[in-house]
């Protein structure tokens, strides 16, 4: 051939019968169509939310998720595999297009350069790293099997085996031709020219075989690919569709805000049905890949909890596809062969079904922390704990429906304005004998308000975190003064349970209380008021600076307005990530500066944002654990697997449940105890009493106590 | 069946120690920060009726003799499934005892459509005294049961669960009866609904005063006469067990306990 | 004249019916008009009103006709009867501390429009009136009242008074009365027994009562069960362990629960809230063991360990089966 001839190929050589192609294609596209367009059609039973402001931040995170697949990435080998095949398959559908332009649009693509570097050498070799990705997918599958990949064994095969086969087909058949044509263009495309001289070597040498083997391989590629596209949106493979959605119409407020809901006039409150969820909510069901790492970071489901994140996505998938109905609403289901028409009726049937009790069960919603380990984990931004709240919220206001345990707490919000039930102690009665300590009302305005925080104020053990740090606030120098008697609960736990209306109570009651008394900047001990304080209580117009102690103690030691004596005793230290101050709101180097400042810290396996949670969110402080279901016995195992003998904490709650968890764990292990304490304990009992006394910091190295 | 609850609003008992003071002079509580709540017994009793209606069909209302909070604790019940409220109101009801508000709470019964059944709590959570329930009964001229926690059937005679030593009675009562009802796992009292809290907000409150119970206001003059109320100063005599280890104070308190001659 | 009215289902006077009947014969020997009246109806009200005598009365009227019955109101037109019959113009009437007494000291204080207090842990004659103290709040207060009419009631807690030995040499004529006439509109159906023996909790010489500390249902079947087996007692539980759902309301020890009177008390991660106190005014000896060395329990106890029960309790089972081995 002329070597100065123009690098192309002639599409569809050597077949005949074109036309069946195209007899072929239209099923396979009202296939793809209507399967596409049932679960279109589901999500436009949700109901309106805007999730298309901040566009090109959104384009943004797309392209950092969705093509470059950054949160997919962040487990390395398996990340690898989808880039691979994922970005496999978008090529060749790519390879694909342009054949279409060419032949049947008439646009003269396919030679030249582009047929050169992309439709052979590009395509040929994305097609080649698809296939190693399949086959690492399909070992991790099937004989690596972790736990979290045991859902939809039969179908991700037929898909996976699928792709697989289609992409050896058509190896074999660009192999065939090469060698049939003699190709001068061929080592364009190594593998498929490898694939060629592969089965040459196999005995494959006669042109009429070489043809005839070409024709078949053509045709079963075709009708494998066609297949595939038929089957897509009724397999998990649709997530390649959908995923890129949910990533584009993602959350972009900060994860500590639930979505604000109207109780006044709203004609349903909380999520009973499909229907009542918004319309993301229900594309986040389709998007799911079923990957499991929300499993896999699950408190709940690692101590045995009938929650399990993935399931959850999955069972309301299931009864937004109709299938839950079948088994349940036999009845209803029009006897007639389906038809779009039915389709439609039987989806809004599906839409307003009662989800709690049908597709979930009730436990499943009860068991959630809100500790938002899957949510941070989860690669195509599906939100389950809004969700689970959203649900909650219908299963409380509604219905009532609440275990006796975390009612008593819901009602003592209502009576008493703080959810634990029978304590003895008052909100003053940590800093009587304190001189330091003073409230707003004999102070007047001052530099930092301390919001202490039921959890702190009204128990024994984390009185002390209080008294901690109102000496180190003391020793510093900080204008600070409390409310006293005058705070009530910021309403987290309400929230977080479901019940909104109470949380907007408690919430005005204290927005009008801080505003009245003009503060501006807030510390908190507990995370979860810094939480609620810092994030959610602005929708209601309360706008304040929210400091956590660990951020503020941290910036004192940076300023050498705290004299310590040294490392602690008890080192090296561990600690233990509160839920709602790392992954809620991303302080996790303070509280560790704090801790390099006492002593030696050694991780434990899950810290930062991957940190497990202590069992107490999301009420869960307030419900009883069966036996053998505690998430703080399991978490501090965890921490005793590190041998430290001090676990740091910067949480009241996280506090209370790891002291009591640790006991338990200790003794299975036949071990001491080791120390809980809140970093603010730990850094008030290292504060150098004698330099402070000396009057610190000394005048000649900046003054002090502006 | 119309069943009536009578409830009372009291100072929240769960009042930490420290904030419970008591004004000498006018020898009551002094209400400071803490909330007025629904007397806990009351809420089991609410409970209870509200459960019968749901089973026998009819209605419930709520009476309640207080000052001007009281509102706030009918419309919870109102919101936990009461049909109608009636508040007992009266500035000469300020200083009257049991026998007074019992007087009230028969006429305002009398008052009211035909009640089959009227329950009360066992006792308030604030005095403890359990005196209201069977001066209305006596009133009424009515048979009570006292401390029942459930009840079964829908029409006279109605069958009450009563707790007993070591178990519980069933008793047969031809209504119109009353009741008082002790605390079960049966009969927690549910939490309102939202909505039901949004809707009783706007139901009617119905108010009586004594002329339209027709009594007069020496008819509801106290009885008794409470002559002090201090709070107790602990005693405080504690002996501290001491040892090194747990071992060690377990056997110093066994001796201990063996020379009080208890084990 | 101090009348106590009495209900006797058996043939014997029950022990709060006792308890009644010594504290109106200590009142008259101490200076409150005579005399002791003891009013008894019910089936057993001849054999048992015959004790009333050897407990302090001077007189005894019985209404012997009356079947048992659930309908009180009955025994109200008995007693009053017994009131009239006895000269019913002006005195104090006792009523004991069980349930028939907590219901007809409010029904015969409002029949008589007399004045009436419950609950009642302590009685003075003074001054020509009675006065009487009560818990109130929980027993976070203790009020005093005054019954001045001319009739007064007073219904005394139980165990709050101990009962005399009977004198023997004290004997006289039971004088009877008829039953009142009247339909009855109770009846009892069916009994249920549901607890399963062991020593009744009120009656135990010893309880080992749990609080919010033991943090779970289990302890309460397994350390607390074990050492009050071993100390022949029985379990009790405060408000605070009820409310979490960890033992049944019929455990529980308080002001709202049951009044227990042992040897010992011997409480276990109870902090010692008032409400709870209120149920243990009666109780010999209290022992506490508890890991907050300022929890209020300390200051009504007698022995207190500072410690985790989870630690001292199975170590106290093994010391104490030492000690008795």
């Amino acid at each position: 051939m002329d070597p100065m001839a123009t690098p192309t190929r002639e599409v569809f050589w050597n077949i005949e019968h074109t036309w069946l192609v195209y007899v072929l294609l239209y099923p396979t596209a009202i296939a793809f169509v209507y399967g596409l367009g049932r679960r279109v059609e589901g999500w436009f039973m949700g109901k309106p939310q805007i999730r298309w402001d901040r566009p090109w931040l959104r384009l943004k995170l797309f392209l950092r998720d969705g093509l470059a697949q950054a949160q997919v990435l962040r487990e390395r080998r398996a990340g690898l595999a989808h880039l691979a095949f994922s970005w496999g398959f978008l090529v060749l559908t790519l390879a694909t297009v342009a054949v279409f332009l060419q032949h049947d649009l008439g646009i003269p693509i396919l030679s030249g350069n582009f047929y050169l570097y992309f439709q052979s050498l590009v395509v040929d070799l994305f097609g080649f790293a698809a296939i190693i990705g399949v086959v690492y997918v399909l070992y991790q599958r099937y004989v690596v099997r972790p736990p979290r990949l045991t859902h939809g064994v039969f179908s991700d095969g037929v898909l996976l085996v699928g792709f697989l086969v289609a992409l050896i087909q058509g190896y074999v058949v660009e192999g065939l031709r090469i060698v049939a044509t003699q190709d001068p263009w061929g080592i364009w495309s190594p593998v498929g020219y490898a694939t060629g001289q592969l089965l040459v070597a196999l005995g494959v040498r006669e042109l009429p075989l070489q043809l005839a083997l070409h024709r078949f391989f053509w045709w079963t590629h075709l009708v494998t690919a066609f297949a595939g596209n038929a089957y897509l949106p009724y397999s998990k493979a649709m997530h390649l569709l959908v995923a890129p959605l949910s990533l584009f119409f993602r959350e972009l407020e900060p994860a500590g805000r639930l979505r604000p809901m109207e109780i006044e006039g709203a004609e349903r409150l909380g999520v009973k049905a499909l229907s009542d969820f918004t319309w993301k909510d229900l594309l986040d069901l389709d998007a799911c890949t079923e990957c499991g790492r929300c499993q896999e970071v699950c408190p709940a489901h690692a101590v045995g909890k009938p929650l399990n994140p993935k399931t959850f996505i999955l069972d309301l998938q299931r009864q937004m596809a109709g299938l839950a109905r079948e088994e349940v609403t036999p009845a209803v289901r029009p006897a007639l062969a389906p038809g779009v028409q039915v389709a439609a009726a039987t989806l809004a049937e599906d839409a307003a079904l009662e989800i709690v009790g049908h597709s979930i069960d009730p436990e499943v919603i009860w068991s959630c922390t809100t500790c938002n380990a899957c949510v941070e984990v989860c690669p195509v931004e599906i939100e389950h704990v809004a969700k689970i709240i959203d649900l909650r919220r219908y299963q409380v206001m509604e219905e009532a429906a609440i275990d006796e345990t975390p009612q008593q707490a819901l009602q003592g919000l209502e009576d008493r304005a703080h959810p634990f039930r029978g304590t003895q102690a008052s909100r003053a009665d940590w800093y009587q004998d304190l001189p330091y300590v003073k409230t707003l009302a004999e102070t007047g305005p001052v530099d930092y308000l301390y919001w202490v925080g039921c959890a702190v104020a009204l128990n024994e053990r984390t009185q002390r975190t209080a008294r901690a740090l109102a000496r180190i606030l003391h020793a510093a120098g900080i204008d600070f003064a409390v409310l006293g008697e005058e705070e009530v609960c910021t309403g987290d736990p309400a929230r977080r349970m479901g019940n909104e209306y109470l949380f907007e109570l408690l919430a005005r009651q204290n927005i009008d209380t801080l505003q009245r008394s003009q503060v501006t900047r807030i510390i908190t001990t507990c995370p979860h008021c810094y939480n609620t304080l810092k994030n959610e209580y602005g929708a209601l117009g309360g706008l304040f600076q929210v400091v956590h102690h660990t951020e503020l103690i941290e910036e004192l030691l940076a300023q050498g307005r705290l004299p310590l004596k040294g490392p602690v005793d008890r080192s090296p230290i561990t600690l233990h990530d509160p839920c709602y101050l790392g992954r809620y709101n991303g302080v996790y180097q303070a509280p560790r500066q704090l801790v390099d400042a006492l002593g030696e810290r050694v991780e434990m396996e899950r810290s930062r944002a991957r940190s497990f949670c202590c069992g107490a969110g999301g009420g869960r402080y307030f419900m009883d654990d069966r036996p053998g279901q505690r998430v703080n016995v399991e978490r501090s195992r965890q921490a005793l697997a590190t041998g430290a003998p001090t676990v740091a904490t910067a949480c009241p709650f996280c506090t209370l449940m790891l002291e009591d968890g640790v006991r338990t764990a200790a003794r299975e292990a036949g071990r001491e105890a080791p120390e809980v304490k809140d970093l603010a304990e730990l850094v008030a009992e290292a504060l150098d009493e004698e330099a402070l006394a000396a009057g610190w910091p000394p005048e000649e190295a900046g003054g002090r106590r502006a | 069946m119309h069943v009536v609850v009578c409830i009372k609003q009291i100072l929240d008992p769960e009042i930490p120690p420290r904030e419970f003071q008591v004004d000498p002079q006018t020898k009551r509580a002094v209400r400071g920060r803490a909330s007025l709540v629904i007397s806990p017994f009351d809420l089991n009793a609410l409970e209870v009726a509200v459960q019968l209606k749901e089973r026998a069909g009819g209605r419930v209302t709520v009476v309640s003799l207080g000052g001007e909070e009281t509102p706030e604790a009918l419309r919870r019940a109102l919101a936990m499934g009461a049909d109608e409220a009636v508040w007992i109101r009266d500035g000469a009801l300020e200083a009257t005892d049991a026998s007074g508000t019992a007087r009230c709470l028969a006429a305002a019964i009398a008052k009211l459509d035909e009640p089959d059944l009227v329950l009360f709590g066992r006792q308030a959570g604030d005095w403890d005294q359990g005196l209201v329930g069977p001066m209305v009964a006596e009133a009424l001229g009515w048979p009570l049961v006292t401390n029942v926690f459930q009840t079964r059937g829908e029409n006279s005679p109605l069958e009450l669960l009563q707790q007993a030593e070591g178990g519980y009675r069933v008793v047969a009562a031809t209504l119109p009866a009353a009741a008082t009802i002790t605390n079960h796992e049966a009969n927690v009292a549910r939490l309102p609904k939202v909505r039901e809290i949004m809707l009783a907000n706007r139901k009617p409150i119905t108010q009586w005063s004594l002329g339209d119970l027709g009594l007069a206001a020496d008819e509801v003059a106290p009885r008794v006469v409470v002559e002090a109320l201090a709070v107790p100063v602990p005693e405080g005599h504690c002996t501290f067990i001491e040892g090194e280890t747990a071992q060690e104070k377990a056997q110093n308190l066994a001796r201990a306990l063996r020379e009080l001659k208890v084990i | 004249m101090v009348l106590v009215a009495l209900v006797a289902e058996g043939e014997t006077l029950p022990r709060p019916g006792r308890e009644a009947l010594s504290l109106a014969r200590t009142l008259v020997d101490g200076g409150a008009p005579g005399p002791v009246v003891a009013a008894v109806t019910g089936p057993g009200a001849v054999q048992a009103g015959g004790e009333a005598f050897a407990l302090g009365a001077d007189r005894v009227l019985a209404v012997p006709g009356r079947e048992a019955t659930a309908d009180r109101k009955l025994l109200v037109d008995d007693l009053l009867a017994a009131w009239e019959q006895a000269g019913g113009q002006e005195g104090l009437i006792l009523c004991p501390g069980d349930e028939a007494g907590r219901e007809l000291a409010p029904r015969l204080a409002f029949r008589l429009g007399a004045g009436v207090a419950s609950e009642v842990v302590r009685v003075r004659w003074e001054g020509g009136r009675v006065l009487a103290e009560r818990p109130a709040y929980g027993g976070k207060a203790v009020a005093t009242v005054a019954l001045p009419g001319p009739v007064g009631v007073v219904q005394v807690k139980d165990r709050a008074f101990e009962a005399a030995s009977p004198e023997p040499g004290r004997t006289g004529q039971v004088e009877e009365l008829p039953a009142a006439a009247g339909p009855e509109r109770l009846r009892v159906v069916e009994e249920v027994r549901e607890e399963a023996g062991g020593v009744p909790l009120e009656e135990a010489p010893v309880v080992v009562a749990g609080g919010r500390g033991l943090g779970g249902p289990e302890p309460f079947q397994e350390e607390l069960a074990e050492l009050a087996r071993l100390l022949g007692g029985a379990v009790g539980a405060s408000l605070a362990a009820v409310d979490a759902g960890w033992v049944p309301p019929a455990l529980q020890v308080g002001q709202t629960g049951k009044s227990v009177a042992p040897e010992l008390y011997l409480a276990v991660g109870i902090s010692g809230a008032s409400q709870h106190l209120a149920g243990i005014t009666g109780a010999k000896h209290v022992v506490a063991i508890n890991k907050d060395r300022e929890a209020p329990i300390f200051r009504r106890a007698e022995l207190g360990v500072v410690g985790d029960w989870r630690e001292i309790v199975p170590a106290l089972i093994d010391a104490v089966r030492a000690l008795r081995s």
